[in-house]
C-alpha cells in the first residue's frame, strides 16, 4: 500500500490506496506515529482508494486514533467504500470512528 | 458439503504475507466464473476468509515455511473455503465476543466467525484443517 499525505495547515489528511491490511497497516502505523510526534494530532484518512480492511487495518486506526486523542487531536475516517463500511459495523467500530462522506465533513471545526 | 462435484479454485504456496493477494485473486477468479454470486456475498466471504489466511500467516510457525492449500467452491445456495496449513499444533480461540472499541486487535476471528455461517477447525495428522461456509443470499450483518 502506498498513501499520499496532504499537510492543510491544521490538519493532515493521509490517504492509503489498495489493501489496508497486516502488509500495510505497520506503514500507516509508523507515519502516524511520526505526524502526532511531530504535533500534528489531527488526521483524516480519506479511505476512498481503500477495496479492502481487515482487522489489522483496523487496529491501525484505532492506534491512530487513541495516539492523535492523546495529543489533543483526533483520527477521523472519510470517503469509506462498502467494504470499509461494513468492517466498521460489524465490529462497532462506527461508535468511536464516525465515518464522515467526505473529508470536507470529516475536517469540518478544524 | 464437500467432494461434490463443484469445481473448485485452488492456491497452494507458503503462507506468507505477499500471498494474501493471491488469495483475493483466487475468489476473484471464481467470482468471475460465477456471475450471479451477489457481491455482498463475496465481499463479506472475503473479508472472512482473509481473517483466516492472516492468522495462519502471522502465527503459523515456523515462520516464513508454513505451506498452505486454499480451495474455494462456489455452490448454487453456498460459497466454501478450505485452508489446509503445515503450521504448528493450533487451537484457535473460538467463540469469543468481539473485542472492545478501543482493542488494537483480537478482531480477526470475531470477524469471521460473525461473516460465515460455517467455521470449523480441525487438526488432522500434521495439518492443520479450516472449512469456512457462507450461505448465499442472506441480509447482510448490521
Amino acid at each position: 500500500m502506498s498513501f499520499e499525505e496532504t499537510d492543510q495547515g491544521t490538519y493532515v489528511v493521509l490517504t492509503p490506496e489498495g489493501k489496508f491490511n497486516l502488509v500495510s497497516a505497520p506503514l500507516f502505523t509508523a507515519r502516524v506515529d511520526d505526524l502526532v510526534a511531530a504535533d500534528k494530532a489531527r488526521l483524516v484518512v480519506d479511505l476512498h482508494a481503500v477495496d479492502f480492511i481487515d482487522s489489522s487495518g483496523l487496529g491501525a486506526l484505532i492506534g491512530g486514533l487513541k495516539k492523535a486523542r492523546g495529543n489533543d487531536g483526533d483520527l477521523r475516517v472519510a470517503a469509506a467504500g462498502s467494504q470499509v463500511l461494513a468492517v466498521l459495523k460489524l465490529t462497532n467500530l462506527d461508535r468511536i470512528l464516525s465515518p464522515y462522506p467526505t473529508v470536507e465533513e470529516a475536517r469540518h471545526d478544524w | 458439503m464437500t467432494g461434490d462435484a463443484a469445481p473448485g479454485y485452488e492456491l497452494e504456496g507458503f503462507a506468507v504475507p505477499d500471498q494474501l493477494d493471491a488469495v483475493h485473486t483466487l475468489l476473484a477468479q471464481a467470482v468471475e466464473e460465477h456471475p450471479s454470486l451477489d457481491p455482498m456475498d463475496v465481499m463479506l466471504f472475503e473479508t472472512a476468509i482473509i481473517e483466516i489466511a492472516n492468522n495462519v500467516v502471522e502465527y503459523g510457525r515456523p515462520a516464513g515455511e508454513v505451506r498452505w492449500k486454499f480451495t474455494i467452491r462456489v455452490r448454487e445456495d453456498e460459497i466454501e473455503a478450505e485452508l489446509d496449513d503445515t503450521g504448528q499444533v493450533f487451537t484457535p480461540a473460538q467463540g469469543k465476543a468481539m473485542p472492545g472499541e478501543d482493542a488494537e486487535g483480537g478482531r480477526g476471528l470475531p470477524i469471521a466467525e460473525a461473516l460465515l455461517d460455517q467455521i470449523e477447525f480441525r487438526r488432522v495428522d500434521d495439518t492443520n484443517h479450516w472449512h469456512m461456509v457462507r450461505r448465499l443470499g442472506q441480509t447482510p450483518p448490521g
